[in-house]
C-alpha cells in the first residue's frame, strides 16, 4: 500500500545544508493508521508531505498504491493525489468565500464526479452538520470547520488520509469527538489514515506510530501484531 | 463548469468585484468616448458639408477638364459645376458689380438653396427651397439688387451680352462662405447661357469649382487617381479647410477626450492590477488546496483562464453597454437644446473598447495571476512558505506598455502617448522617493509625539513599502484627477471666451465715409450696438523692396494673386499678438508709413522688419515699412487683416468701412432693412457658423464633462482598491490591538491620522505633479497661455487630506467595530 525507504530531506540555508528528514522508512498495508509525533521543528510535517506526494525528498523511494511516487513529476503526483489521497490540516482550509456544502463539493467537482451535491451532504450529514449546509466557514465554531475539512476529506473517498495535526485548534473534548470520526469513517471504508499528532490520546487510536526527532526515528511501535519492516 | 461555479462563487464572496468593475469601467469610458466623438465627427462632417455644398469640391482657375468629367463617370458620384465671377450687370443707365455664380444642374450637391417670389422674405411661408437651379434664360439675385438696379421680379437685366428675366431672388446659399473678397450682389444663372454672356474672355479672373459628393470611400479612390493629375492651380477644398475655427475647436476637444480617455484607462488600469494582485493574494491558499486535490498546474490554469476570460467578456459587454447608454444620454440631452442630428455611430467606434477589455486584461490581470498555477502544493502544509510572483518591476512595465499600446491605438500619436505616460512615470518616481524620505523623517518626529501619533506613524512605518506604494497610487490618482478637472475648466472657459454668446455674427462691408453715420444711427434706432469700424481700403500688393516679386513668390503667397484688404488701427485687438517688432505706441520712424504684417504672410511674402512694402490702391501707390510680424487667431471670428498701417496712413485714399453686429434670429430682419436702405454694404452672414461652433462646443463640452465624473470614478476605485489592498493585514493587526484592550476610539483616530497624513502628502506631490503635468499639456499639447493654478494647490492637498482620510476610516470601520474575537477568527 504504502512503502516508503530511506527518505532524506536536505535544504540548503544561509547557514549551511540542512537535514530535515534522516532516512526514514516505512510501510503500511491498506487499511492500517499511522502516527507520527515528536517535538515542534522535529519535522514531522515534512514527512508528512513527502509521503502524500506534495514534496519531493532529497533521496529515498516511495511506493503508493503501485506508483512510484519519486519517479513521477508534479503533474503525475497531482494524478496519484487525485486518485488516492485526502487531506485534513491543522488549520482547517476550508475556503472563506464558500459554503460548507461547497467546501465539500469542491474537490467532487474538480474531479467530475457526478452528483456532487448528494454526496457533499451525505458526508455532511455523517459528520452531523446537515444543518450548517449553508453557512460559511466563519459562521462555524473551529470543530465544526475541522468536521467540514473531514466531511470534504473522505467525500472523494480516497485510499489513504494524511492529517497534519487535525486537532491541533480544538479543545480536547471538540478534538476528541474529531479522532472519534476519523477513526469511524477510517473503519467504514478502509482507508488508510496517516496522521501527525502532539496528543499520545490520538496515538494510541494507531496501530503503527512512530517518533522523530531530529528528521530522524527513534521510537517505532506496532501494536495488535502488525508486521512491521524492520529497518536500519 | 468548474470555473464558472468557481467565478460566482468568487463573486459572491466579493473577491473579484473591484476587478469586474474597473475593467467595466475601462471598457465603457473608452467606448463612451470613441462612440461619442465618432456620431459628433460624422454629424460635424455631414453638417459642414453643406457648408460646401458638396463632399469634396476641386477649385480651379481654369475650367474643369473634360478627361476628369470622363473619370468621374466611372464612379457612381454625383457631381455639378459653379462657374465664379464678378461682372458688370446693367438695367437701364443702372450697373452694378455683380459677383455672379453659374451653376449646372444639381447644384447644390449637399444642403439646400432656398428662395423666394418675395424679395427680403423672411416669412417662413414664403421661402421655399429651390428644386433645381434658375432654367435658362432665367435669373436668380440677392434682394439687395432689386433696390440697386431698381428692379422687381419678371425684370430684365443684361448680364454682359445677355438679357436674363428675374424670377425669384436667392434667401440662403449654402456655399456661400465668408468671402471677404466678393464685394457684389449674388446672381446666379444657369451655366447653359455662360457662352451668350461673353463675358469670360481670356485672362479673367474667374474660379471654376467642381462639386463632387459620394461615398467616402468612393470619394477617396477617385480622387487618388485624380491627384496627380492636379496643377498647382487647382486645388481640393474639404471640410477641414473649408472650416479651420471649427476644426481647431473640435481637434482640442478631441485631444482633450483622449486625454481623459487615457488616464481613465490608467486609472482603471492601476485599480485592476491593485485588484489583480490581492485577488491573486487571496487565492495562493485556494491553488494550494486545488493542488492537494490532485488538480495539475494544467487544470489550475484552465480554471482560472476561463474566470478571467468569462470576466472579461462580461465586463466588455457591461461595460460598451454602458459606454453606449451614457453617449445616448447626452446626445438626447442634446438634441433637446440643439438642432443637431447625430448619426448612429458606425460599428468601428466600439472597437477601441474591446481592445481595451482584452489588453487590461493581458497586461494589468495576467502579470499578477500568472504564478497561481505554479504554488507548489507544499503550501498547503508550510504555510510560511513564500510565493514569489513574477517581479514587480516586469509587471509595471508591463503596464506601462499596455498604456502606450492604447493610447498609441487611440490618438495614432504615438509622441503623444509616450511623453504623457513618461512624464507620469518621472513624476512617480520622484514620488516613490519623496515619499520614502518622509516616511524616515515620520519615524523620528513619531517618538516624540502622543500615543494616537505614535500609532499612526508606527502603522506607516511597519509597512513601510506598502504605505510607499500607496502614497504613489494615490498621489497618482489624485494628480491625474486634478489635471483633468482644472484643464476642463480652462478649456471650456476658453471656449466660451472665444465665442460668448453675443459673438458679432454678421460683417457689413464696403460702408461708404458717406453712409458711416447713417448706418451706425441706424442700427442704435434698432438697438443694436455696433463693434468695430475698421476703414478699409482695396489694394494689390507690387512691390516688395522696390521690385516686382518673382513668379515663385506669387505662386506661394496668394495676396499676390489678389487684392488684399488694407487698414489702420490706433490699437490692438486682443485676438492680435505682435511677435516681432513693436506697435505704434513704440515705433517710431520718421517721414514712412508703418505696417504691420501677419506671420503667415510676411513668411508666405518672405518679408521680415524693416522691408518696405508698396501697394497700388486704385492706381495711386501706397509705401510702407514692415513695423511689426503680429499671429492672428482666424477661430476667434473677428474682423482680422493680413496687413495694418499706422494710423493716418490711408486718409488719401478714402477708405470705406468694415463693422460687425451681433444679430439674434428675432433681429435677422435688420440685414434686409439695411440692405433696402443701402444696398452697396455687403452682409457677411456668420450666423450659421458661429451657430454651429457654439453648438459643438456645448456638445463637446457635456461630453467632456461626463468623461470627468467617469475617470473621477476611477480616482476613486483605484482609492478604494488601494485602500482594501492592505485591508486583511490590517485587520489582524487591528483585532490584535483591540484585544490588548486598545480603546476603539484610539484605533479609530489612529487610522483618522494615519490615512489622512497618506493622503496629504500624496496631495502635496499630487499638486506639484499635476501642475507640471498641466503647464506641459497647454505648452505642448492645446497650445494654450500658460498659467498656474494657485487655488489647486490649496484645495488639492487638503481635499486628499480628507477624502483619503475619510475613506481609509470608512473601509476600516468594521474591522474596528466588530468584536475582535470574530475578525480574528475570519483571518484564521
Ligand atoms: N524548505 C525548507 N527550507 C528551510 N527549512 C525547512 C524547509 N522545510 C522545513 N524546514 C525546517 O525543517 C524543520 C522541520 O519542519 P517541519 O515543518 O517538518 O516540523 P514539524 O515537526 O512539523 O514541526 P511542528 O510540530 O512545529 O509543526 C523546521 O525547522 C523547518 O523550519
Ligand atoms: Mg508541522
Amino acid at each position: 500500500m504504502l512503502n516508503a525507504q530511506s527518505l532524506t530531506k536536505k535544504v540548503s540555508t544561509a547557514a549551511g545544508e540542512l537535514i530535515i528528514l534522516d532516512e526514514v522508512s516505512l510501510q503500511l498495508q491498506a487499511g492500517d493508521s499511522l502516527a507520527i509525533t515528536g517535538a515542534s521543528g522535529s519535522g514531522k510535517s515534512t514527512l508528512l508531505g513527502i509521503l502524500a506526494g506534495l514534496d519531493e525528498p532529497t533521496s529515498g523511494k516511495i511506493s503508493l498504491h503501485q506508483h512510484e511516487l519519486t519517479e513521477l513529476g508534479e503533474e503525475g503526483r497531482a494524478k496519484v493525489r487525485a486518485a488516492h489521497v485526502g487531506f485534513v490540516f491543522q488549520s482547517f482550509q476550508l475556503l472563506p468565500g464558500l459554503t460548507a456544502l461547497e467546501n465539500v463539493m469542491m474537490p467532487l467537482e474538480l474531479h467530475g464526479i457526478d452528483n456532487a451535491k448528494g454526496k457533499a451532504e451525505f458526508f455532511l450529514t455523517r459528520v452531523g452538520l446537515n444543518k450548517r449546509l449553508d453557512h460559511y466557514p466563519q459562521q462555524l465554531s473551529g470543530g465544526e470547520q475541522q468536521r467540514v475539512a473531514i466531511a470534504r476529506a473522505f467525500a472523494s473517498e480516497p485510499d489513504v488520509l494524511f492529517a497534519d495535526e487535525p486537532t491541533g485548534n480544538l479543545d480536547s473534548a471538540t478534538g476528541a469527538h474529531v479522532i472519534e470520526l476519523l477513526f469511524e469513517l477510517n473503519r467504514e471504508q478502509g482507508t488508510t489514515l496517516i496522521l501527525v499528532t502532539h496528543e499520545q490520546r490520538l496515538a494510541q487510536h494507531c496501530q503503527q506510530r512512530i517518533s522523530l526527532e531530529a528528521g530522524k526515528v527513534v521510537e517505532r511501535v506496532c501494536e495488535q501484531g502488525v508486521a512491521l519492516s524492520e529497518v536500519g | 463548469m468548474l470555473a464558472l461555479k468557481l467565478l460566482w462563487r468568487n463573486w459572491r464572496a466579493g473577491e473579484v468585484k473591484i476587478l469586474a468593475s474597473a475593467l467595466i469601467l475601462a471598457v465603457a469610458v473608452v467606448s463612451c468616448i470613441s462612440i461619442f466623438t465618432d456620431r459628433l465627427e460624422q454629424a460635424l462632417i455631414s453638417q459642414s458639408h453643406t457648408f460646401l455644398g458638396a463632399d469634396r469640391v476641386i477649385r480651379s482657375s481654369q475650367p474643369i477638364q473634360d478627361k476628369w468629367r470622363l473619370l468621374a463617370a466611372d464612379y457612381d458620384m454625383k457631381t455639378a459645376t459653379t462657374t465664379q465671377f464678378a461682372s458688370m450687370v446693367f438695367r437701364d443707365d443702372r450697373m452694378h458689380l455683380a459677383s455672379v455664380k453659374a451653376v449646372s444642374r444639381g447644384y447644390p450637391l449637399l444642403g439646400q438653396l432656398k428662395v423666394s417670389d418675395v424679395p427680403f422674405a423672411t416669412d417662413a411661408e414664403l421661402i421655399k427651397v429651390a428644386q433645381g437651379v434658375p432654367a435658362s434664360g432665367e435669373v436668380w439675385a440677392d434682394s439687395r439688387l432689386l433696390p440697386l438696379l431698381g428692379l422687381k421680379i419678371g425684370d430684365q437685366f443684361t448680364v454682359g451680352e445677355k438679357s436674363l428675366t428675374l424670377t425669384r431672388v436667392i434667401i440662403d446659399e449654402p456655399d456661400r462662405g465668408s468671402n471677404f473678397s466678393a464685394y457684389g450682389a449674388r446672381v446666379m444663372m444657369n451655366e447653359e447661357d455662360l457662352a451668350a454672356t461673353q463675358v469670360i474672355q481670356p485672362g479673367s479672373r474667374i474660379r471654376y469649382q467642381w462639386l463632387l459628393a459620394a461615398d467616402e470611400s468612393v470619394l477617396e479612390s477617385f480622387l487618388s487617381q485624380l491627384e496627380p493629375q492636379l496643377s498647382p492651380h487647382e486645388r481640393i477644398v474639404d471640410v477641414e479647410s473649408a472650416q479651420q475655427g471649427l476644426a481647431k475647436t473640435l481637434d482640442t476637444a478631441q485631444k482633450f477626450l483622449l486625454l481623459s480617455a487615457m488616464i481613465g484607462v490608467l486609472l482603471a488600469g492601476v485599480a485592476i492590477a491593485i485588484a489583480a494582485r490581492r485577488f491573486a493574494q487571496r487565492h495562493v491558499d485556494q491553488v494550494a488546496l486545488l493542488k492537494s486535490l490532485g488538480a495539475s498546474s494544467g487544470k489550475v490554469r484552465k480554471i482560472y483562464a476561463v474566470q478571467l476570460l468569462v470576466l472579461g467578456a462580461i465586463a466588455a459587454i457591461l461595460g460598451l453597454a454602458i459606454g453606449q447608454g451614457l453617449q445616448t444620454l447626452i446626445a438626447s440631452a442634446l438634441a433637446s437644446v440643439f438642432p443637431v442630428e447625430l448619426s448612429p455611430a458606425s460599428w468601428s467606434a466600439y472597437i477601441p473598447g474591446l481592445v481595451t477589455g482584452v489588453v487590461c486584461l493581458l497586461c494589468f490581470v495576467a502579470p499578477p495571476l500568472w504564478h497561481l498555477p505554479v504554488v507548489p502544493p507544499i503550501k498547503i502544509l508550510r504555510r510560511e512558505l513564500e510565493i514569489g510572483g513574477v517581479a514587480f518591476y516586469w509587471q509595471a512595465t508591463l503596464g506601462v506598455l499596455a498604456m502606450i499600446v492604447l493610447v498609441a491605438i487611440f490618438s495614432r500619436d504615438l509622441w503623444l502617448s509616450a511623453s504623457i505616460v513618461g512624464a507620469m512615470l518621472v513624476l512617480m518616481v520622484l514620488t516613490a522617493l519623496f515619499a520614502a524620505l518622509l516616511l524616515r523623517l515620520g519615524s523620528q518626529v513619531g517618538r516624540k509625539v502622543g500615543s494616537v501619533w505614535r500609532l499612526a506613524l508606527a502603522s506607516l512605518n511597519r509597512n513601510a513599502q506598502q504605505s510607499v506604494i500607496q502614497m504613489m497610487v494615490f498621489g497618482l490618482a489624485i494628480m491625474l484627477l486634478l489635471t483633468l478637472t482644472s484643464l476642463r475648466t480652462t478649456l471650456i472657459e476658453d471656449w466660451q471666451l472665444q465665442l460668448p454668446p453675443e459673438t458679432p455674427n454678421h460683417f457689413l462691408l464696403n460702408v461708404s465715409p458717406a453712409e458711416k453715420d447713417d448706418v451706425i444711427e441706424l442700427m442704435q434706432s434698432q438697438g443694436l450696438t455696433s463693434q468695430y469700424l475698421f476703414p478699409m481700403v482695396r489694394a494689390r500688393l507690387t512691390h516688395i523692396n522696390g521690385v516686382e516679386p518673382s513668379e515663385e513668390v506669387k505662386q506661394r503667397a496668394e495676396m499676390l494673386r489678389r487684392e488684399a484688404n488694407l487698414s489702420w488701427s490706433e490699437s490692438l485687438n486682443d485676438d492680435n499678438k505682435i511677435i516681432e517688432g513693436k506697435w505704434w505706441d513704440q515705433w517710431r520712424e520718421p517721414g514712412v508709413h508703418g505696417i504691420s504684417v501677419e506671420a503667415e504672410a510676411a513668411q508666405d511674402l518672405g518679408v521680415g522688419l524693416g522691408d518696405d512694402l508698396r501697394f497700388s490702391v486704385g492706381g495711386l501707390m501706397l509705401e510702407a515699412r514692415i513695423a511689426s510680424i503680429r499671429t492672428l487667431k482666424w477661430d476667434s471670428m473677428n474682423p482680422n487683416f493680413y496687413f495694418l498701417m499706422s494710423p493716418g496712413a490711408l486718409d488719401d485714399f478714402s477708405p470705406t468701412y468694415l463693422t460687425s453686429v451681433f444679430l439674434s434670429p428675432e433681429n435677422k430682419i435688420f440685414v434686409n432693412r439695411l440692405l433696402e436702405q443701402f444696398p452697396t454694404i455687403v452682409v457677411i452672414e456668420m450666423d450659421r457658423v458661429i451657430a454651429q461652433i457654439q453648438s459643438i462646443v456645448a456638445q463637446v463640452s457635456v461630453g467632456i464633462e461626463l468623461m470627468l465624473w467617469l475617470v473621477l470614478l476611477g480616482g476613486f476605485m483605484v482609492m478604494w482598491a488601494a485602500v482594501s489592498a492592505t485591508m486583511d493585514e490590517r485587520k489582524q493587526e487591528t483585532a490584535l490591538l483591540r484585544a490588548l484592550g486598545s480603546p476603539r476610539k484610539r484605533l479609530l483616530g489612529s487610522l483618522l491620522i494615519e490615512f489622512s497624513l497618506l493622503g496629504g502628502l500624496a496631495g502635496v506631490m499630487a499638486v506639484i505633479g499635476a501642475e507640471v503635468l498641466l503647464l506641459s499639456i497647454q505648452y505642448w499639447v492645446l497650445d494654450m497661455p500658460l498659467q498656474l493654478h494657485v487655488a489647486l494647490w490649496v484645495w488639492g492637498t487638503l481635499g486628499a487630506m480628507v477624502l483619503i482620510g475619510a475613506l481609509g476610516v470608512f473601509s476600516c470601520r468594521r474591522v474596528v467595530t466588530t468584536p475582535p474575537g470574530l475578525i480574528l477568527r475570519e483571518v484564521g
